[in-house]
């Protein structure tokens, strides 16, 4: 990476708390010119968030900062001793918390434009609406003008780009905001912050959790450990060859992985769940209701593939008897469950586990044993010896058995929560696993261990598995057959490898062109897609 | 948003034939008829004639709605004084003591003020006014009301009769409405989106102003209604240890001696009054910060 | 890139603040529970005695609190009177707890109809106060009952702050993945009572005894409460108020017994977030 004219550049960061035996950060050198891409690539705890706040200029207390930053000509100035003279904006992922619940983001939005640039906040709102008119198919200002829990979190993530872009920085602060959207929103929105870029000349400095969206962005980066300097270079180079072993890792942590070896190996018998002539109940009129039918053998696996709001949730609500159907008969292992009573269907769902990337689907008071025993106790209702040796087996193959049984998982991180899910589903002995996206939110090396776990999970437990996901990469390594949703309507559907060989439907196209380096066989008609729109109007659901 | 007011005025007409109802129950209760029909059809009886006006006469011989309610200016105007020093006193307390810092070095002092019953606060009171201020309550109820006091310097008269008093409910007012503040304000304080707006670019003052501030305000107006039956517990016993005859002693006095008439008009007026600034708190507080559900 | 959630106390920090505060409480509570069970033996004379010293006599040698118009001791008084109006608070938080606390839970298993009638009933009785609820069930039953009939008005308060907890419980995601899962309503109901008795039950308690114990004090002060010769708190403080002005020791030692239990159980219950309940 060239110094020559650079538009930051900072030797020997370095960060330590108060009390902290080990620095956060330690000697930490690099320099982005403008127009240039700067990505932090490391797993939770690296370091890079500690180089954002800096930068964003929010004080750290009780934080010793060390090193020295260059802006442009200036002279080279120690840490943390005078105010930084950079336009920065700072562009968070698109979560709900990142602003307050009750006041619309445009307001929100509108007040951080107008106090970065100086101006009321009414020309700020103003000065919003056109960033996001340049934005491809971005939300409109009205679409934006109500609490974020109600916008959809691509319409957000536009949002954010769009104020972002108002304050027309020198250096955007980028923190990980492709992480929290499905590859195809991704890709566009990374296609539209480039863009941007080339318009407005500005530098990223991006912090990542993973390093496909380092290919995603290109430019340069720079591979952080627990607050270290691994390894730096051009993406271009590093995607295709590392010298350490951890950005290896990273690397390959990233890729999409083998397919299923066999096909249909475990299906036999009556089909555990059909569907049959299936509409769901919806908001709103949907012209041309189409009649869903399908059938999931015992031991196979069908990925539900589609974006937030197609209909992929609704359905897996309904399979389990929890939302009425307008029309149509689901069977699940041989009972129509349209006959059933409240307290029978609850007594099927025993056999339904669930493995979701929502942190929130474990109660956070119970402590790791009483997760792992409750299904047990509950379902199978098994003597104290059985249940303590069950579970035991269980927190073991997941990897928990170190971690004493009475912490809670309220001080579980996501990771272990992850896997304490899939611990409590192999001791339910399901005849149905729902996984819905179970990496969502991980780093890389998290992402890589729970899916070893969900393949270990899938081959040895023989359940049925619906797997709910807006990523074909995933969808392929796990599923055999494969729904596409769009708009509450299957667009297309087969076997995973005539998706993957010759998609016929665009939406189809586009989902799988949004995952970087996933094998598609050669000769396949499959034409460029336009850009798409960056975001969605659809409210949060489905 | 219509729909939240229609639901709140229904749930208002619903617990106002609700508190009906449960001041029918009392005098029912009381005297209980044999047998569970006899009881229902009195009951309902009950139900009709409070709900049509008829309260009936209270043990003196006069309509017991008319005299609890000639009686309730007083209670009114004693728990108005009361707020107003209540808002002095507990704001300024939560807002001093809601920086950390301060809340450590004034916990243990706080738990104390806050831990004395509201009767020995009035004692207190009459304690170090008599002796300091030379001020004597009397068992007399007094004859002018508080602006002629003042305008003719009756200051014994004026601050036995109605700032000790005002001060004994303020008092227990200040008590809940500070802890109402701090825990709004602990509330705000650990929200999430604070730290993100933080790394936007707002400051802190914006961030407090703009987001925190009304969060803190819908808070405590939607903690009215437990803010008004903390003033009116110490009405009562300012009423009561001042020699006041507001209605509130009204309906002490009206209960010790099992007149049921006169209790459940005195009882309804409070239950009435709570609901009405119940509803008003929460509709103001779905103004200022609209949640999807009263 | 964010940080793991703290949720209803579960692996949060607890602060040094909060640990002091709770551990007074608790103490300071046992403390009073050791002085009410060795009352007979820690008074110097039996409950009510009367000219067991010289009439008004300031605390001193002769008697260590003073005495009071009719020559009792106010220190043996005051021992007895807290003892009444400490097991008084215990019978009044037991049925708070267990009618209030535990059916609140309870109420939102319910069929829902039956769990909003019991909700709205709940609400209907939070229109008045407490204490008013309180002197109306006394004035209804008998002055005997009145630690029951006091219990009895806590109730509809620590009801409906069950029953607001369960329902934020029952709606949150981790019980709709429960049910999804087809764990039982009476496993859930399980989990919620026995997490928050872990978690909740000396918040809950101390909260209780605090509101118990201040409302018994203001209804016997009213002269609804104790019956002589088994006076408590309350009682004693009204009948040294005509004599308090000049005679200051008949109602202030009285009065700093009811502060202290008072005070020792907001300080078991301190909240959450380390601060004073």
């Amino acid at each position: 990476m060239s110094d020559a004219a650079a538009l930051l550049r900072v030797r020997g960061f370095a960060l330590k708390r108060s009390g902290d035996a080990k620095a956060e950060v330690e000697d930490l050198s690099f320099a982005i010119q403008a127009r240039e891409t700067l990505i932090l690539l490391g797993d939770a705890g690296a370091g890079a968030s500690a180089v954002m706040r800096f930068l964003a200029q929010v004080p750290d207390p009780g934080a010793t900062l060390g090193g020295t930053i260059q802006i442009r000509d200036q002279p080279e100035q120690p840490l943390g001793k005078s105010r930084l003279d950079l336009r920065t904006a700072y562009l968070p992922g698109p979560h709900a918390n990142i602003l307050n619940p009750h006041e619309s983001v445009v307001s929100q939005l509108a007040l951080v434009i107008a106090r970065k640039t100086h101006q009321p906040k009414a020309s700020a709102a103003a000065e919003l609406d056109l960033a996001l008119q340049r934005l491809p198919g971005g939300p409109s200002l009205d679409a934006l003008d109500q609490p974020p829990t109600r916008v959809a979190p691509e319409a957000l993530a536009a949002g954010l780009l769009a104020a972002a872009m108002s304050q027309t920085p020198d250096l955007l602060l980028a923190d990980d905001p492709l992480g929290q959207l499905s590859p195809a929103h991704a890709r566009a929105f990374a296609s539209a912050l480039k863009a941007e870029q080339q318009r407005l000349g500005f530098a990223i400095l991006y912090a990542a959790l993973r390093a496909d969206v380092a290919r995603l962005l290109g430019g340069n980066l720079i591979v952080l450990r627990s607050g270290r300097l691994i390894e730096e270079g051009p993406v271009s180079r590093l995607a295709t060859a590392q010298s350490h072993s951890y950005t290896q890792a990273l690397f390959r942590a990233s890729l999409p992985g083998d397919g299923l070896a066999s096909v249909r190996a475990a299906t036999r018998g009556e089909p555990l769940l059909r569907v049959q002539g299936v509409h769901l109940k919806l908001p709103g009129k949907v012209k041309d209701r189409e009649k869903i039918t399908f059938e999931l053998r015992r031991g196979a696996s069908l990925g539900l593939i589609g974006e937030i709001g197609s209909g992929r949730r609704s359905l897996t609500r309904a399979l389990l008897g929890m939302e009425p159907l307008a029309a149509g008969r689901i069977v699940f292992d041989q009972v129509d469950i349209g006959v059933l009573s409240p307290a029978m269907m609850a007594r099927l769902r025993r056999r339904v586990s669930f493995i979701t990337g929502d942190d929130d689907a474990l109660d956070p008071r119970m402590t790791i044993f009483d997760t792992v025993s409750e299904p047990l106790r509950a379902h199978l209702a098994m003597p104290r010896d059985s249940i303590a040796h069950n579970r035991d087996a269980a927190l073991k193959r997941v990897g928990l058995a170190a971690l004493p049984g009475s912490r809670t998982v309220a001080s579980l991180a996501p990771f272990d929560r992850r896997r304490l899910q899939i611990a409590r589903a192999i001791v339910s002995q399901p005849l149905l696993a729902v996984i819905d996206e179970p990496l969502h939110g991980l780093d890389a090396f998290a992402q890589s261990v729970v899916r070893d776990l969900l393949r270990n999970f899938r081959s040895n437990e023989g359940a049925a598995i619906l797997f709910i996901t807006s990523d074909f990469g995933l969808a392929r390594a796990f599923c055999e057959d494969g729904l596409v949703f769009k708009d509450s309507r299957i667009v297309e559907r087969g076997t995973m490898a005539s998706l993957l060989r010759a998609p016929q439907d665009p939406h189809t196209r586009k989902l799988l062109e949004a995952v970087a380096a996933l094998p598609v066989q050669s000769g396949t008609d499959i034409k460029p897609v336009a850009e798409d729109p960056v975001s969605s109007t659809q409210p949060p659901g489905g | 948003m219509w729909r939240i007011w229609l639901l709140a005025a229904a749930q208002f007409l619903g617990s106002l034939v609700g508190a009906i109802l449960l001041v029918s129950l009392l005098p029912v209760i009381a005297h209980p008829p044999d047998g569970l029909w006899p009881f229902v059809t009195e009951l309902a009886e009950r139900f009709l004639k409070i709900g049509s006006g008829d309260f009936g006469r209270s043990a003196a011989g006069s309509p017991a709605m008319t005299s609890a309610w000639a009686a309730f200016p007083l209670t009114v105007q004693l728990l108005g004084l009361g707020v107003a020093l209540a808002l002095l006193m507990g704001i300024s307390l939560g807002f001093l003591l809601s920086a950390p810092r301060a809340i450590r070095a004034a916990a243990p002092l706080l738990q104390i003020v806050t831990s004395v019953p509201v009767f020995l606060v009035g004692l207190a009171l009459i304690w170090v006014a008599t002796p300091s201020f030379h001020v004597i309550t009397s068992a007399d109820e007094p004859d002018l009301a508080l602006s002629i006091m003042v305008r003719h310097g009756d200051w014994n008269s004026a601050w036995s009769a109605y700032f000790l008093p005002a001060l004994t409910i303020g008092v227990a007012g200040a008590a809940h409405l500070q802890m109402s503040l701090r825990r709004a304000a602990a509330a705000a304080w650990m929200a999430p989106y604070r730290s993100g707006l933080r790394m936007m670019g707002l400051g802190l003052l914006d961030i407090n102003l703009r987001f925190a501030l009304p969060e803190i305000i819908a808070a405590l107006l939607r903690d009215a209604r437990g803010f008004i039956l903390t003033l009116i517990s110490a009405t009562a016993i300012a009423e009561w240890i001042f020699h006041r005859n507001g209605a509130a002693v009204l309906f002490l006095n009206a209960t010790a001696s099992h007149d049921w008439a006169m209790a459940t008009a005195t009882l309804l007026l409070f239950a009435v009054f709570t609901l009405i600034v119940g509803f008003v708190g929460d509709l103001l507080a779905s103004f200022i910060v609209p949640e999807d559900t009263l | 890139m964010s940080g793991s959630l703290s949720y209803f106390g579960a692996g949060r920090h607890v602060s040094n603040l909060e640990v002091v505060s709770r551990a007074a409480g608790v103490g300071g509570l046992g403390l009073l529970a050791v002085i009410v069970a060795l009352n007979n033996v820690i008074a110097r004379a039996p409950a009510g005695a009367t000219y067991i010293a010289k009439r008004l006599l300031p605390p001193g040698s002769d008697a260590v609190m003073g005495s009071d118009a009719l020559g009792r001791d106010i220190m043996s008084e005051t021992v007895h009177a807290l003892a009444v109006s400490f097991s008084s608070a215990a019978v009044s938080t037991a049925i708070a707890i267990f009618i209030g606390a535990l059916a609140g839970f309870a109420a939102v298993r319910l069929p829902l109809r039956m769990g909003a009638a019991v909700r709205v009933i709940s609400g209907i009785l939070r229109m008045i106060p407490t204490l008013f609820l309180a002197v109306v069930l006394v004035a209804l039953s008998s002055r005997e009952f009145f630690a029951i009939s006091v219990g009895l008005a806590i109730c509809p308060e620590v009801f409906n702050a069950g029953f607001d907890r369960a329902s934020s419980l029952a709606r949150s995601r981790h019980a709709m993945y429960a049910r999804a899962s087809g764990i039982p309503g009476l496993t859930l109901l399980r989990r919620d009572l026995v997490y928050e008795l872990r978690m909740n039950i000396v918040n809950v308690t101390g909260r209780a005894l605090a509101s118990s114990a201040t409302i018994l004090a203001t209804i016997s002060f009213f002269g609804f409460g104790a019956i002589p010769p088994h006076r408590d708190l309350g009682l004693l403080i009204a009948e040294a108020q005509t004599s308090y002005l000049s005679n200051w020791w008949c109602a202030l030692f009285p009065a700093l017994a009811l502060v202290v239990l008072v005070l020792c159980a907001r300080l078991a219950a301190t909240d959450d977030s380390g601060q004073p309940s």
